[in-house]
């Protein structure tokens, strides 16, 4: 299982996917001009992989200062690939951190937090 | 002709456009080919700006974003294009966009060019839009979410629910018919 990294630019996150520490991280900002263009590798990895990794207990940091709308769109489509195993009984959890006074990211954080059933998805104030 | 006649009739009128401009409230603006790296950069400038002049960090996002919403629209929308051979990832947009204050409320306001075919559907999705409240417009959001995009959307098709959801009273909206294949689109919200 490879680990997956593409640094971040001004307008995509860091994707650093590392299978060893079961640790998924996504950090930025996040506004490409092709969302799904930039996100394809990370849905294909994640189809690829997640199954088996999950088998053990594995993190997902997510830590998004701010994202569009269309990013918001390809966001929820990995919460749903989360939410399938999570349903499946895989051992799963994202934490959505923010910034205490980034209400937007909080507030978007408790919109995804609320369309989804299985998954174990907490919000984390991040200490400043 | 003296080149210098010249010279001071340009200034004369990029002055009497500037002065125009600042008396709309209009701090910042752009018009011509607008691009991805380019929209960073103008997001870049006008947050330095307003956190100079002490705009709380909400507010910033949310100007920073109709900024990013818009720009992407004209990007991927705008019906004024230079194309080269034909490969969309080569064709430029142009548009307009301007940043202003208006009292107390920051207007973001762009314009560009729209096919008159797609007239209609654009005044529908935004008049309708123009009608929801806020619990509303959140519920629209996420349920548009969870759907495939429509066949004109190249993003998620939800930007203007985006744009609608930041802004502090529904988005204006104009058509102005340019000749029998063109109209002239332009959308200003309202930030507080």
């Amino acid at each position: 299982m490879n680990r997956l990294n593409i640094p971040a630019t001004k307008y995509t996150p860091l994707i650093d996917f590392d299978p060893k520490s079961r640790l998924l991280v996504i950090q930025g900002e996040s506004y490409p001009e092709n969302t799904a263009e930039f996100y394809a590798p990370v849905i294909g990895w994640i189809k690829d992989n997640l199954s088996l990794l999950a088998s053990e207990p594995t993190i997902v940091e997510m830590e998004i200062v701010y994202f569009n709308s269309s990013s918001s769109k390809v966001l929820m489509d990995i919460f749903e690939l989360f939410e399938d195993q999570a349903k499946a009984g895989k051992r799963l959890k994202v934490n959505w951190i923010y910034d205490a006074d980034n209400e937007s990211a909080q507030e978007y954080g408790e919109e995804f937090q609320e369309d989804l059933e299985h998954l174990e998805f907490n919000l984390v104030e991040k200490k400043s | 002709m003296e080149p210098s006649i010249l010279l001071d009739q340009m200034n004369f009128n990029l002055f009497a456009l500037k002065k125009e401009l600042a008396q709309q409230g209009i701090f910042f603006e752009f018009s011509g080919p607008l691009s991805q790296t380019l929209l960073a950069e103008m997001g870049d400038i006008l947050k330095q700006k307003m956190k100079l002049e002490d705009a709380s960090s909400p507010t910033i996002l949310k100007v920073f974003s109709m900024v990013v919403e818009q720009t992407q629209n004209i990007i991927h929308y705008s019906a004024e294009k230079m194309g080269m051979l034909g490969e969309s990832r080569q064709d430029l947009s142009s548009g307009i966009i301007a940043v202003g204050m208006e009292g107390d409320t920051y207007f973001v306001i762009t314009g560009n060019l729209v096919d008159n075919n797609d007239v209609d559907h654009l005044k529908s999705k935004l008049s309708v839009l123009a009608t929801m409240n806020a619990e509303e417009l959140k519920n629209y959001y996420k349920e548009q979410r969870r759907l495939n995009p429509d066949d004109r959307s190249k993003g998620a098709g939800l930007g203007f629910i985006e744009m609608a959801r930041k802004a502090c009273k529904p988005i204006e909206f104009d058509f102005v018919p340019v000749d029998d294949r063109f109209s002239f689109f332009s959308v200003n919200a309202h930030i507080q």
